[in-house]
C-alpha cells in the first residue's frame, strides 16, 4: 500500500471541520450530514487498516522478528515492528536523522559556544497491533458519537468542529511515533475537548473544564521536560540526538543509567533517583493523570458529571484509554529499567484505584458520577494489566482497553437517554421502566452485563487475561483486583435492577408520557452491543493483533532487567530477534 | 573588520582623536532608522497642513513609513549573511539586529492599523501621537543594533522619552498622569543605573565600544581573572536592561503603568519595548560578555525564575484584564531571559523565537481589548469579556487563541516558544530553569483559561452576579460593558486575524522561522 493511509485518517476530521466551518450554521441538515459522513469515513479508512494489518504475514507464526515485512520506510530496527510507517520532515530535515550536531553558521565573534544540536523531530506515523485497534475504536467512537448529536443542539456547528478537530488530535496521539509529535497532538487533543466541556455541558461545567485541563496539562508539562531530557541524555552518550521514538527506544537501552541524584545536607548525602527513574517518573505522571488513577483522578467525576452525552461516548471513550496508550507505548519501552523498579507502585496504585473507584461507585447515586467512578475502577484493571509486565497481562490489558472504550461509551449512551427523558441522574428517582422501554432495557442489560466481566462478552476475555497476569506477579494482586470486580458485579446490577425492574417510578418534574428507543437511539447503542457481543465469542482477530505486541512490548520491557551488549553494532541493528520471555 | 575595530579602540583611547571616515554606504545599513526618522518629521510638518478633525490620513502616512521601513529591513537581510559593523563599529549590520527590527516594525504596524478607531472613540486623537509613536520606533531600531554603550543609551533614551509622553497621551484621566510620572520617574532612575554601569565598565576597559570590551573581556577570562569593577559594571547594566524588560525585582512600575496608559499604547509599549530591550540584553550579555558567562549567569537566572514565579502568581489575584496582563508580561520576559541565562547561540536562538511567538501573541491580546475599548474607557475589566463568544464569537475565538499560545499550548506560538527555551536550557545543563518554567507555566493556565471561561460564560440579567472561576462578576458592571464597550472595526479584525494566523503557523511550522534565527549572527561589535 504506497498511498499515506495514516496520513489520510490522521488529518480527514480536520478537513471535515474545515469543511463545516465554511457552512452557514443555519444549515443545520447538512453540518450533521458532514459530520457524520467524515466520521464515517474515518471508520472505514480505520476498518481497511485494520484488514490490512490483519491481513499482513503473520509475524507471530514466524518467529519473533523485529524486520518490518513490505512496507515502505523503517531506518531502524526496533524491537516494536510498526507497521505502514510514513516520514517527512518537520522541525528538522531528513537529512540530519541520525546525525550529530552539524555545523551552523556561527560568527566568528562569537566565541567559547557550544554548537546546539538540530532539533531533530519528524512528522513519523505508525501503527503496531496495539494503536491498530484504538485507531479502529476512535474511528467507531466519533462516528457514534456524531450521530448521537441531536439536530435541534444549540451551537451545533461549533460543536461539529470541535468535535472534528479533537478526533484529529486523539489520533495523532495514536499515530505518531515521534516524542516531539506525539506531546505536540496529546496537548493540541486538549483545546478542542476543554472548549467542548465548557460550552456543552451541564450547569458545573466551567469548573470542571478548568480543572481537568489544570490537571492534565501540569502532569503533561513534566512530561514535556522528560521528553526533552531523554533526548539530551540520549544524544550525549550516543551522538545521536532525535525525537524518533524507533531510534529512542535503542538509544534509551543502550545509554549508561547515570549516577543517581544526591542531594548533601549537614554531611549526610541522600541519593535519590537515577536520572532515567526520573524521566520515568515524569512520562508516567502526566499518564496516570490522564487515566486517571486514584490519587489524581479528581477532575474526572467533575468531568464526567458535566459533559453532555455525545462529548462523552468520545471523551469517556477514548480519551482515558491515551493515559495507558502511553504507560504502554512510552513507559515500558523508553524505561525498561524504571518500568520493573516502579512496578509494584504502580501495581499497589492500580488496585487502589480498583478498589476505592469500585467503592465510590457503589456509594454514588447519580448515574453519571457512577459510571465515572466506575471507569476509575475498570482502568485500574487496565493498569495492573500493564504493570504485570508478562505477555497475558498486556495482552488482557490492551483487549481491555478497547472493550472498556466500547462499554463506557454505551453506558454514557444509556445515561444521557435516561436524562433526556426524565431530567435526572438520580437512579433512585427511576424504577421499572423496562416494562415500557423493552429495547432499552435490553440493550443496558447487555452492556451492564459486559461492565462486570460477563462470560460471552468481550471484558470476559480482557480480564481474565489480566487476573491471569497479575496471578503470575503474585497472587495477592490477582485477589485485589477480582475483588473490584465483584464489587462491579454488584453496583451494575443494581443499577439495573433499581431502574429497569419492580413498579413504574418517574420524576414527578420529567414530561409525561415516555416512549421507548427512537431509530437513531437505536442505531447508535446497536453497534456497541453487537461488538460487545461478537468479540466476546469470537475474541480471535483482537487477541492475534495485540498478542504479538504485547509479547513484543514486554521483551521490549524486559531488556531492562536482562543485560544487553552496549556496542555500537548492537545499538544500530538492534536486540531485533528477541525470543519470548 | 580589524580595522574597524582597531579605530575604533583608538578612537574610544584617544577621545580628541577624529575618528575615521565613515563611508556614506554605512548609511545604507542604517536605512530603515532613517525612513522611520524621516516619516516622523514628516507626520509633524503634515500634521500643522492637517485641518481639525479625523487624523486618519496620518495614519496612513505612518503606516506606509513602517512598511517602507519593513521593506529595506527585508532588503538587508536578504544581503547580510554574516553581518559587520558600521559606524566605526558603533551600529550592527547583522541578521539578529534585523530580526529584532522586523518584530519591531510589524508590531508598530499592528498599532498603527488599530490607532484611528480607538483614537477616535477615545477622543484621543492627535498628531503628536503618531510623531511620538514613530519617535519610539526609531529608538527601539537604534537599539537594537547598536553595538556601543552610547549608541545603547542613545536608543533606550529615545524610545523611553516619546513612550512617557504616550502614556500621559489622555490628559484628563488621573491614572494615565500617575502612570506616565511613575514610569518616568522610574525610567530615570534606570538609565541612572545604565550610565553608572556604563561608566564603570569603560573605566575597566577604556572603551565604550562593545567589540573593544568583548576583547578585554576575553583576555581577563582567559588569564583567568575578573575584575571586581567590572563586574559591578555589568551588574548595573544588568539592573537597568531588566527595568526596560521588566523583570521581577525591577517590575514595579510595569502593572502601573500598563494600566494608566491607554490599552492602544500598552500594546505597543509592553511588546515592542521589550523585543528592543532584549536584543540589546542577548547582545550584551550573550555575546560581549560570553566569557565571563559563569560570573553572571546565576545572578541572570535567579532574576528569570523569580520572575516566572512572581508574574506567574502575582496574575492569579488580578482582577484589572491590563494588570492581569503586565504580570502575565513579567513572567513572560522571565522566560525570554532563560535564553540570556544560558549565554549560548541555542539560548540566544530560543529567545528570539519566544520574542517572535510573544510578539505575535501578546500583540493579539492586547489587541483584542484594544478592538473591544469604547467610548470613554478601556476594556480592563472582567466584565467586558462576559459572554463574549455569543457576542463577539470571532474576537471571542482569537482572544482564546492568543490566550492558549501565552500558557503554551501546542498548535500555538507559545508552545514551540517554550520548548525551544527548555530544550536549550536542559541541554546547557540549566535543568533548574527548565523545572521552574514548567511549574510556573501550569500555574499560569489558571489565569488564562478563567478569561476564556468568562468570554464563555453566558450573561444574566443586571441584577444577576456572574461567577468565573472564584471571581464574582457584578451583574449590572456587566450590561454596562455591553453597551460601551465598541464593536471591532474591520481593520481590527483584520490584523488580529493576522496575528492569529501567524501565532498559528509559529505553532505549527516552527522550522520557517526558527530555520532563519537558528545560529543566527551576533556582531558584537
Amino acid at each position: 500500500m504506497s498511498w499515506p493511509i495514516l496520513t489520510v485518517i490522521l488529518f480527514l476530521p480536520l478537513a471535515g471541520a474545515l469543511v463545516i466551518a465554511a457552512i452557514p450554521k443555519e444549515r443545520r441538515r447538512l453540518i450533521r450530514g458532514v459530520a457524520v459522513g467524515t466520521a464515517a469515513a474515518v471508520l472505514g479508512l480505520a476498518a481497511v487498516l485494520l484488514v490490512a494489518f490483519y491481513a499482513l504475514p503473520n509475524p507471530s507464526h514466524s518467529r519473533l522478528s523485529g524486520s518490518v515485512s513490505g512496507q515502505s520506510l523503517h531506518r531502524v530496527v526496533s524491537p516494536i515492528t510498526f507497521q505502514f510507517q510514513e516520514q517527512a520532515s518537520w522541525l528538522g530535515s531528513l537529512s540530519e536523522l541520525g546525525q550529530g550536531p552539524s555545523s551552523l553558521n556561527q560568527g566568528n565573534n562569537s566565541v567559547n559556544q557550544s554548537i546546539p544540536p538540530p532539533i531533530n523531530a519528524t512528522y513519523h506515523l505508525g501503527v503496531d497491533g496495539l494503536a491498530v485497534w484504538l485507531v479502529a475504536l476512535t474511528g467507531l467512537l466519533f462516528l457514534i458519537a456524531a450521530v448521537a448529536v441531536r439536530r435541534r443542539e444549540g451551537m451545533l456547528k461549533t460543536f461539529a468542529i470541535l468535535m472534528c478537530i479533537s478526533e484529529t488530535g486523539v489520533l495523532g496521539v495514536l499515530l505518531s511515533l515521534d516524542l516531539v509529535l506525539f506531546y505536540f497532538f496529546w496537548e493540541a487533543a486538549l483545546i478542542p475537548l476543554y472548549f467542548l466541556l465548557l460550552g456543552f455541558g451541564g450547569e458545573r461545567r466551567g469548573p470542571a473544564a478548568l480543572k481537568f485541563m489544570v490537571y492534565t496539562v501540569a502532569g503533561s508539562l513534566f512530561m514535556l521536560l522528560a521528553i526533552m531530557g531523554a533526548y539530551f541524555i540520549g544524544g550525549a552518550q550516543t551522538g545521536i540526538y532525535t525525537f524518533d521514538l524507533p531510534t529512542q527506544i535503542l538509544i534509551q537501552t543502550s545509554v549508561h543509567a547515570g549516577h543517581p541524584t544526591s542531594l548533601t545536607l549537614f554531611g549526610h548525602t541522600l541519593r535519590f533517583l537515577t536520572p532515567a527513574q526520573w524521566l520515568f517518573l515524569a512520562f508516567a505522571l502526566a499518564f496516570a493523570i490522564k487515566i486517571p488513577l486514584v490519587p489524581l483522578h479528581t477532575w474526572l467525576p467533575d468531568a464526567y458529571e458535566s459533559g453532555s452525552p455525545p462529548f462523552l461516548v468520545f471523551f469517556a471513550g477514548i480519551v482515558s484509554k491515551l493515559g495507558a496508550f502511553g504507560f504502554i507505548r512510552y513507559c515500558l519501552t523508553l524505561f525498561p529499567g524504571p518500568s520493573h523498579t516502579f512496578q509494584p507502585v504502580l501495581l499497589a496504585l492500580g488496585v487502589t484505584s480498583i478498589l476505592y473507584g469500585a467503592l465510590m461507585a457503589l456509594r454514588a447515586v447519580n448515574i453519571k458520577r457512577m459510571i465515572g467512578y466506575a471507569s476509575i475502577s475498570h482502568l485500574g484493571l487496565v493498569v495492573v494489566g500493564i504493570f504485570a509486565l508478562d505477555v497475558d497481562g498486556l495482552n488482557g490489558a490492551i483487549i481491555q482497553m478497547v472493550n472498556h472504550g466500547l462499554i463506557i461509551a454505551g453506558l454514557f449512551l444509556c445515561a444521557g437517554m435516561l436524562e433526556a427523558r426524565f431530567h435526572t441522574r438520580d437512579r433512585r428517582q427511576l424504577a421499572g421502566l423496562a416494562r415500557r422501554m423493552p429495547i432499552f432495557a435490553g440493550l443496558f442489560l447487555v452492556i451492564a452485563l459486559a461492565a462486570f466481566g460477563m462470560p460471552l462478552l468481550s471484558s470476559f476475555v480482557g480480564e481474565f487475561l489480566i487476573l491471569l497476569g497479575a496471578f503470575e506477579v503474585g497472587p495477592a494482586w490477582a485477589v485485589a483486583a477480582g475483588v473490584g470486580t465483584v464489587i462491579a458485579c454488584w453496583y451494575m446490577l443494581r443499577l439495573y435492577q433499581g431502574v429497569m425492574q419492580g413498579s413504574e417510578r418517574v420524576p414527578a418534574h420529567a414530561p409525561a408520557g415516555f416512549h421507548d428507543l427512537r431509530r437513531v437511539e437505536v442505531a447508535v447503542l446497536a453497534p456497541l452491543v453487537a461488538l460487545i457481543a461478537v468479540l466476546g465469542v469470537y475474541p480471535e482477530p483482537i487477541i492475534r493483533d495485540t498478542r504479538f505486541s504485547a509479547n513484543q512490548y514486554v521483551v521490549s520491557a524486559d531488556r531492562g532487567v536482562v543485560p544487553t551488549p552496549a556496542s555500537p553494532a548492537a545499538r544500530t541493528v538492534g536486540p531485533s530477534t528477541g525470543a519470548p520471555p | 573588520m580589524t580595522q574597524l575595530i582597531h579605530s575604533a579602540a583608538l578612537g574610544a583611547a584617544l577621545p580628541w582623536y577624529p575618528l575615521h571616515f565613515v563611508p556614506a554606504s554605512d548609511l545604507v545599513e542604517f536605512l530603515p532608522e532613517l525612513v522611520v526618522a524621516a516619516g516622523m518629521v514628516a507626520v509633524l510638518i503634515l500634521d500643522l497642513f492637517t485641518a481639525p478633525g479625523p487624523r486618519t490620513r496620518l495614519a496612513w502616512v505612518s503606516g506606509v513609513t513602517v512598511t517602507v521601513a519593513f521593506g529595506v529591513a527585508v532588503g538587508e537581510w536578504v544581503g547580510h549573511v554574516n553581518g559587520h559593523a558600521v559606524f566605526n563599529g558603533a551600529f550592527a549590520a547583522d541578521r539578529f539586529g534585523l530580526f529584532s527590527d522586523f518584530l519591531i516594525l510589524l508590531v508598530a504596524l499592528a498599532v498603527i492599523w488599530l490607532s484611528p478607531a480607538y483614537l477616535q472613540r477615545r477622543g484621543l486623537d492627535s498628531g503628536e501621537y503618531y510623531v511620538l509613536l514613530l519617535g519610539a520606533v526609531v529608538g527601539m531600531l537604534v537599539l537594537s543594533g547598536a553595538t556601543n554603550l552610547i549608541v545603547v543609551f542613545l536608543g533606550i533614551e529615545l524610545l523611553s522619552i516619546p513612550l512617557y509622553v504616550l502614556c500621559a497621551l489622555n490628559r484628563d484621566d488621573p491614572l494615565g498622569q500617575e502612570a506616565a510620572i511613575k514610569y518616568l520617574l522610574l525610567g530615570g532612575f534606570a538609565s541612572a543605573f545604565l550610565v553608572y554601569g556604563m561608566a564603570l565598565v569603560y573605566g575597566e576597559t577604556g572603551s565604550t565600544d562593545l567589540a573593544r570590551i568583548h576583547q578585554v573581556v576575553l583576555h581577563g577570562a582567559l588569564a583567568g581573572t575578573t575584575d571586581p569593577m567590572l563586574l559591578a559594571g555589568v551588574a548595573l547594566i544588568g539592573v537597568g536592561l531588566s527595568f526596560k524588560v521588566s523583570v521581577a525585582p525591577f517590575h514595579w512600575w510595569t502593572p502601573d503603568v500598563y494600566q494608566g496608559a491607554p490599552v492602544l499604547v500598552t500594546t505597543f509599549m509592553s511588546v515592542a519595548t521589550k523585543v528592543a530591550a532584549f536584543a540589546a540584553f542577548l547582545r550584551i550579555f550573550s555575546v560581549t560578555l560570553g566569557s565571563t558567562q559563569a560570573d553572571w549567569t546565576v545572578a541572570i537566572a535567579l532574576v528569570a525564575i523569580a520572575s516566572m514565579v512572581l508574574g506567574n502568581v502575582v496574575a492569579l489575584a488580578q482582577r484589572s484584564l491590563k494588570r492581569m496582563l503586565a504580570y502575565s508580561g513579567i513572567a513572560q520576559a522571565g522566560y525570554v531571559l532563560i535564553g540570556v541565562a544560558l549565554g549560548q547561540p541555542d539560548g540566544t536562538a530560543a529567545s528570539l523565537y519566544y520574542l517572535a511567538a510573544y510578539a505575535a501573541m501578546n500583540t493579539g491580546a492586547f489587541g483584542v481589548l484594544t478592538a473591544l475599548s469604547g467610548r470613554g474607557e478601556d476594556c480592563d475589566d472582567y466584565a467586558g469579556l462576559v459572554g463574549l463568544a455569543r457576542r463577539q464569537p470571532l474576537l471571542a475565538g482569537l482572544m482564546s487563541l492568543f490566550l492558549l499560545s501565552l500558557a503554551g499550548f501546542p498548535m500555538t506560538a507559545g508552545f514551540f516558544g517554550k520548548f525551544f527555551l527548555f530544550s536549550a536550557a536542559i541541554h546547557d545543563g540549566q535543568i533548574p530553569l527548565a523545572v521552574w518554567g514548567v511549574l510556573t507555566s501550569a500555574v499560569s493556565l489558571f489565569y488564562y483559561l478563567r478569561v476564556i471561561l468568562a468570554m464563555f460564560s453566558a450573561v444574566g440579567g443586571p441584577d444577576q452576579a456572574v461567577n468565573v472561576a472564584g471571581m464574582t462578576v457584578d451583574g449590572a458592571a456587566v450590561a454596562r460593558a455591553q453597551v460601551v464597550l465598541a464593536r471591532p472595526t474591520l481593520g481590527a479584525r483584520t490584523v488580529l486575524t493576522l496575528f492569529a494566523a501567524a501565532t498559528l503557523v509559529l505553532g505549527v511550522f516552527p522550522a520557517v522561522v526558527f530555520g532563519l534565527i537558528q545560529g543566527i549572527h551576533v556582531v558584537a561589535g
